[in-house]
Order: structure tokens, then C-alpha cells, then sequence
């Protein structure tokens, strides 16, 4: 049950409600590494973000797109390139993280309140973790970010001007990344993982089908026309993620580098993450 | 079918909607108890709900608050995400079969308190634009003074965020609360015509006021349908 924005907004005989104010999005290609960290449109509730000088790098990319994996290569590169990094993520926040998988654990709660509850986790490390971050000029990589979050609640039907507006006040990324991997290698990568699939992953709640395998591909579609329509309108570079992983890892090099304004170098990846290095 | 809900007779849903606003020490929760009571026994089909009290999401603000976690736009999305689960659980299902719903404190509470902490009102009004509106919202109204004295009368300690205290209004919680109090009750006043508010006055004898808002009751909601064994009076 949902209702528009003017059911509040507007009584009988009134004047149709104000548009929400939000700033023309510039795409993020059309800005350079120099330019402050702003926000999409509203201003951060008693945070100044006009001195925020480090950089907002985002890979966006459905279950099984390689994203967490390129994150701590990219991680270990930057670091031996001499830059301090923080990350983020969903269900990451010191907030509500617990409170979301106890949530989804138990299947007990409605999209919307789902997607609030995401709303609450990710500002509540954007305003007490990243914000902080990048005013100290660190890098900053974000492991998923609003736009999945639109995501997910679009394909589950919530109006996707009432997200945006949600996120009105996210930071501006510097460069953002969408990678695309195709449902049906997505559904083999995540399998391999844990030898199942996710609830959530396959959309289960949204009852697309009983048989599993359909639901997942069904969903991961939907999720990834979503991020597809969202990449292309915010200027995301789209990254082909079906290669492997050092390949898709010196596409994403090369880019952060000529942002950063470095050399590409070589990287060779520590022993540690070296299994992962296919 | 939505957009024209806040017409009367044109509500998607059998149900009724009776929601009480003010600031703190305003009067309303004792008037929303007086009205509950009288409906109660009467036996009329009613379910009551208070804000910030959702089982599924409560835990996390209650500890939020504590350890001071919050910042505006946090509490404001957690009281947000408390509110969808008792709308999606609770009030909406229970609309859509047939009930009067009584709500202690309702979206404008988050329009009046989360504006004074600096929230943008468009923000706001769209974080909640899927809350149904309300068949009357009464609010009540009590000279600041008055109010915040009947509070501090019977509060040993105000807590930290009731206080405002983290908008740094003033060192003393009293005088903090004083001042957060006056922000909440301006931004509540510019909702009465805007919203619809009814004003009652919280200064007015408790049971004389009590008449007040049973009188607007049932001039304005066709009471028969809650009634009890409605649906036998008419087949009789």
C-alpha cells in the first residue's frame, strides 16, 4: 500500500506541492578529480561537505559481479601506492548492521521498512565514517552503494522518486563503476560460494517462482535493468565483469589511476590474496 | 484510487484514522487514553498505536539513543523505518478491515521535531508521503510554559535527545528541552491549515476537552460502523 508523494502534500482546492528541490544532476564523467565532494541534490543535515578533498570510488554490480573481490585488490594497490582507504558497504554501519541481519534472518519485515532500514545503515556510515574519511583525504571504496539500494526497492515496486529523494543527500561519487556480469554467471559464481543460493539473492520474497533457479534469474534481471538505467543516467563506467579477475582489476586500475592522477605501475598481488588472483 | 483518499467517503479502506499531535506535557496522550477508554467500552472495533513502537525496529533506536549514535538524519530514518512497520503491519491492514485506528503521535510529529533538527522539510514530507492521512488529527496546543512545566514537574532527568541536546541549544537539559520544545510547537503551527488540524486547547479541563473531542468524533466519522455487532442491527 503506497501512496504519493501529494497525498500529504496537497488538500483539495490547494495549489499542487512544490517539486522537491533537487540540484540537476551533473554525470560524474563530466566532473574532474579536483572538484569538492558535493552531494545529489539536498544538503547533508549539519554536515559540511564543501572541504571533502579525498575521493568517493564506487563499484556498483549485482550478486556475483566480482565487486568484493576487485574491492581488496584495489584496496592492496592503493595502499602500496601510498593512499590510506577506507571502505563501506551494506549492512556495515555500527548503527543498525546487526538489527538488518536479524531482519533478513528472520523474514519478518516489509520492503519499505527494509529499505529504510538500509537508508539508516548507509548514511549513518557516510555521515560517521565516510564523511570523516574524505575530509582527511583518504580514498574511499564503496562496496555497493544507493543505487543498488534503488535499486532493489524499485524492482520491489517502491516509487523510484521517493528513494531518490531518500538519497538526496548521499555524496556525489568521483567515479563510479557498473559491473555487468550476466544473471546466469552470476547464478554459477554464487552457488560455488556456499554451495546454495541466498534468499534474498534470488528475490524469494517477491514470489517471481517456486523453482529457485528461475527466481534468481528472474530478480538478478530485474536488479540489473535497474542498475543498467541507473549506470547509463549517472555516468557509471560500465565494466565488462564476466572476464578475469586481473583483467577486469587492470580496467579499474587504469581508471582510478588517471583520476588520482598517478601511473597505472605494475601490480602484483600479495601472497595473501593470491588464490584470488585468476 | 490513492490520490484521492483524503476525500471524504473516497478512502480506499472501510477503516477510520484518529491521530493526536503536540509537543511533550501538551495534554494529548491523556485525551487520546480518555477517548480510547470511552471506545473501549462501548465495545466499538478499535486498535491503538504509538509512535517509535514498532517490536522489529525499536530496539535499535532505544540503543541509537543511548549510546548517542544519532545524528538528524539517522534518527530521522529509524523513526521513519519504525513507522513503515507498524503502516505495513499494523495500521494499513487494519484500516483495509474495517477498524478505527487511534494514533498517539503520527507523521507530524517527525515533520515538527525532525524540522527542528535541521531535516529538510521536503525530505521529510516525502520519507513519509506513504502514510495514509488521517480522518482528524487533533492537536493540542498548551502555552509553552505550561507544558514544559507539567514535563519537568514529573520527569527526574530529561534523556538526552528528548532534550535536544544534540543540537547544542543550550548546556542545561531544562533550558534546551524549553527551547526544543518552542522549535517543535512553531513548526506544528505552521501544519494546522496545511494539514488539517483540529486545535484544542490544552489548557481547558481535562474532561471538559474530553467532551470536545468526543463531540468532533462523532460529528465527523460515522461511528455505527465501528459499533459493536453492527452488522446484526442491520440484518435484524
Amino acid at each position: 500500500m503506497t501512496a504519493p508523494v501529494d497525498e500529504v502534500l496537497s488538500r483539495p482546492g490547494e495549489a499542487p506541492p512544490p517539486e522537491p528541490e533537487m540540484a540537476p544532476q551533473t554525470p560524474i564523467q563530466e566532473r574532474t578529480g579536483a572538484e569538492d565532494v558535493g552531494t545529489l541534490g539536498l544538503p547533508l543535515v549539519g554536515v559540511d561537505t564543501r572541504d571533502l578533498k579525498g575521493s568517493l570510488i564506487v563499484l556498483e554490480g549485482a550478486d556475483g559481479s566480482g565487486r568484493s573481490t576487485q574491492i581488496l585488490f584495489l584496496t592492496e594497490w592503493l595502499e602500496s601506492e601510498g593512499f590510506a582507504v577506507r571502505t563501506m558497504g551494506l549492512r556495515r554501519s555500527a548503527l543498525v548492521a546487526e538489527k538488518i541481519d536479524f531482519m533478513l534472518a528472520r523474514n519478518l519485515v516489509t520492503r519499505r521498512t527494509l529499505a529504510l532500514m538500509y537508508a539508516t545503515d548507509f548514511y549513518d556510515q557516510l555521515e560517521r565514517s565516510i564523511v570523516p574519511a574524505l575530509r582527511s583525504g583518504m580514498v574511499v571504496l564503496a562496496d555497493r552503494y544507493i543505487y543498488t539500494l534503488i535499486a532493489r526497492g524499485a524492482v520491489r515496486g517502491l516509487e523510484r522518486p521517493y528513494l531518490e529523494c531518500i538519497y538526496a543527500m548521499a555524496l556525489r561519487p568521483s567515479l563510479a563503476f557498473w559491473i555487468d556480469v550476466r544473471p546466469e554467471v552470476a547464478f554459477e559464481r554464487e552457488f560455488k560460494k556456499s554451495n546454495a543460493i541466498n534468499y534474498w539473492e534470488a528475490g524469494l520474497d517477491m514470489s517471481l517462482s517456486s523453482n529457485l533457479y528461475e527466481s534468481f534469474i528472474i530478480y538478478q534481471s530485474r536488479i540489473r535493468a535497474e542498475l543498467r538505467h541507473l549506470a547509463e543516467s549517472q555516468g557509471f563506467i560500465a565494466v565488462e565483469g564476466e572476464g578475469s579477475v586481473s583483467a577486469v582489476n587492470k580496467d579499474l586500475r587504469q581508471r582510478i589511476a588517471s583520476h588520482l592522477g598517478i601511473k597505472p605501475g605494475r601490480y602484483t598481488p600479495s601472497r595473501a590474496l593470491e588464490p584470488l588472483w585468476r | 484510487m490513492e490520490t484521492s483518499s483524503h476525500k471524504p467517503g473516497s478512502k480506499p479502506y472501510p477503516g477510520a484514522l484518529i491521530v493526536v499531535e503536540g509537543i511533550d506535557g501538551s495534554g494529548k496522550s491523556t485525551q487520546l487514553y480518555l477517548l480510547r477508554r470511552w471506545l473501549e467500552i462501548g465495545g466499538y472495533r478499535l486498535h491503538f498505536t504509538e509512535w517509535n513502537s514498532s517490536p522489529l525496529v525499536k530496539s535499535a533506536t532505544k540503543r541509537g539513543k543511548k549510546e548517542r549514535l544519532l545524528t538528524p538524519t539517522t534518527f530521522s530514518l529509524l523513526h521513519a523505518a519504525d513507522f513503515a512497520d507498524r503502516c505495513e503491519r499494523q495500521i494499513m491492514p487494519l484500516l483495509y478491515s474495517g477498524y478505527l485506528v487511534l494514533a498517539d503521535r503520527y507523521i507530524y510529529t517527525a515533520f515538527a521535531r525532525d524540522a527542528a533538527r535541521g531535516c529538510s522539510e521536503v525530505w521529510l514530507r516525502n520519507l513519509l508521503s506513504f502514510a495514509p492521512v488521517p480522518d482528524i488529527t487533533f492537536y493540542f496546543r498548551a502555552p509553552l510554559d505550561v507544558a514544559v512545566r507539567r514535563i519537568l514537574a514529573g520527569r527526574p532527568r530529561l534523556k538526552y535527545y528528548e532534550a535536544g541536546m544534540d543540537r547544542n541549544l543550550s548546556v542545561s537539559r531544562p533550558e534546551s528541552f524549553r527551547m526544543f520544545q518552542g522549535m517543535i510547537m512553531e513548526n506544528y503551527d505552521g501544519m494546522v491549515e496545511r494539514d488539517n488540524f483540529v486545535l484544542m486547547d490544552g489548557t481547558t479541563a481535562v474532561n471538559k476537552l474530553q467532551k470536545q473531542m468526543r463531540d468532533i468524533v462523532e460529528q465527523r466519522i460515522d461511528m455505527r460502523r465501528f459499533a459493536p455487532k453492527a452488522k446484526e442491527a442491520v440484518s435484524e
